[in-house]
């Protein structure tokens, strides 16, 4: 369970640095090298979705449920459906929600990846940079997320809800190039930026506009990194 | 152990010289696909990529059905390229030597088993069979090497459009059919394998009346 001091210094963190936090050693070399790993969140790194796991704490599983699939469908905007989303969840609290999100099953093989090539993959999410935290802090590599507004470690609001395209431009100024993994709407951005799109349909079948702009389709976890590990 | 780690299914094509408005390799015979009859001649194969365009939706469900650890390999501009641009998309990025099949492939198991067991590192060689399909690639053979390929025939043996390459053949391509492509490695060694292609609705009745030889069951 993160604390509250450490709560405050991530969210100063992301206020300082763009919406990235890096873990451990520090991130990036000055020119831009080698090929780094940009994952989406939820129904990739993850195998459930973490929004409706907090909903179920709430009983609002049917309310998110439509949302989501809205949202996956293309219908409604990320950010409207994430904006939503953050206000029905919020109410279960910080720590309920924390705990949720660092109990969830993570895909074993893209997390021993992610643990392997630590320094090279970033996660990229739109889910909430506070709530998430705690379980960033276990598959230990850098990330992007939407932000929290805070208040004496409470959260307040939303500060910034993440379009995926700027930290693939980011990255892309560091890394020399850049693969993007993902499931989702709300990934065809970064898709765009990076120079290889690997769509992800381990959990959800991607959508059609996802698979449009990417190179290569993934089915399962284990061959998904061994096409990472080949690329 | 086999030294074939990687495979490449060139599955993106319209198929329309059979015409059946789908991709060929989604066409059934006795109930299975000549995909999943595919996908099961390679199930020792660690990596199998399968190249997808045309209704590549079907393809991948299809895919994830049989064999969810293969990887989709997308050719967008399969209406405009040929199967020689999904070989280099499918390897790209891979080294070594490589298995290339086309996607509309009956084979039958022993004769493939023994051109898989013959590959070797380094040493290209191409699936030769006896020659029977329509638009058939005619294959010269001296000393159990292909010296020449020709669209006229007549011949003894057709390239059968399996080949064990390395991948470093398809680096530099240009717009041209695979054969035409391969001429430039010419001699290339050959081994004899028992397989129908599937490009015209006679192909298929040949194919058909002969499925009892690709144990069709296998693949469900």
């Amino acid at each position: 369970m993160i604390q509250g001091n450490a709560v405050q210094s991530i969210s100063r963190a992301f206020l300082e640095d763009d919406g990235f936090i890096a873990q451990g050693r520090s991130a990036f070399p000055v020119h831009a090298t080698g090929t780094c790993y940009a994952f989406d969140l939820d129904g990739t790194v993850t195998r459930e979705e973490l929004l409706p796991l907090i909903a179920m704490e709430l009983g609002l599983e049917t309310e998110i449920a439509l949302l989501t699939r809205l949202t996956m469908d293309g219908m409604i905007p990320f950010e409207d459906s994430f904006r939503l989303r953050f206000a029905l969840l919020r109410t279960a609290g910080l720590e309920r929600i924390q705990s949720i999100v660092a109990e969830v099953e993570l895909d074993p093989f893209i997390a021993e990846f992610i643990r392997k090539n630590r320094d090279r993959c970033f996660v990229v999410t739109g889910n909430l940079d506070i709530w998430i935290a705690p379980l960033m802090e276990k598959l230990g590599c850098g990330y992007f997320a939407s932000t929290a507004m805070l208040d004496e470690g409470r959260v307040i609001g939303l500060r910034e809800v993440m379009r995926k395209s700027a930290p693939a431009l980011q990255l892309k100024e560091r890394f020399e190039r850049v693969i993007a993994v993902g499931d989702g709407f709300n990934d065809i951005p970064m898709f765009d930026v990076a120079d290889i799109g690997v769509a992800f349909q381990g959990i959800h079948t991607a959508p059609d506009a996802l698979v449009s702009v990417s190179n290569y389709v993934a089915l399962d976890g284990s061959s998904l990194c061994r096409l990472l590990s080949t690329l | 152990m086999s030294p074939v780690k990687h495979a490449v299914i060139a599955a993106a094509g319209l198929g329309s010289r059979l015409g059946h408005g789908k991709p060929k390799c989604l066409v059934e015979i006795e109930g299975v696909t000549i995909l999943a009859q595919l996908l099961s001649r390679l199930s020792d194969v660690e990596d199998v990529r399968v190249v997808v365009g045309f209704e590549e939706k079907a393809v991948m469900a299809e895919l994830k059905r049989i064999r969810p650890d293969a990887i989709a390999v997308r050719n967008p501009n399969f209406r405009s390229t040929t199967t020689l641009h999904s070989y280099a998309a499918g390897a790209k990025f891979l080294e070594g030597d490589c298995l290339f099949l086309d996607g509309d492939l009956l084979l039958e198991p022993e004769s493939f088993r023994r051109f898989i067991d013959s590959c070797r590192p380094n040493a290209p060689r191409l699936g030769i069979t006896k020659a029977k399909t329509r638009d058939a690639v005619y294959v010269t053979i001296e000393d159990e090497k292909v010296t020449a390929f020709d669209r006229l025939g007549p011949a003894e043996f057709e390239w059968a459009n399996v080949a064990w390459l390395p991948i470093e053949f398809f680096r530099n391509i240009e717009d041209t059919s695979v054969y035409q492509h391969l001429c430039r490695f010419l001699p290339l060694g050959s081994k004899e394998l028992v397989s129908y292609e599937v490009d015209t609705e006679e192909d298929l009745l040949q194919a058909r009346e002969n499925a009892h030889l690709f144990g069709m069951n296998a693949g469900a």
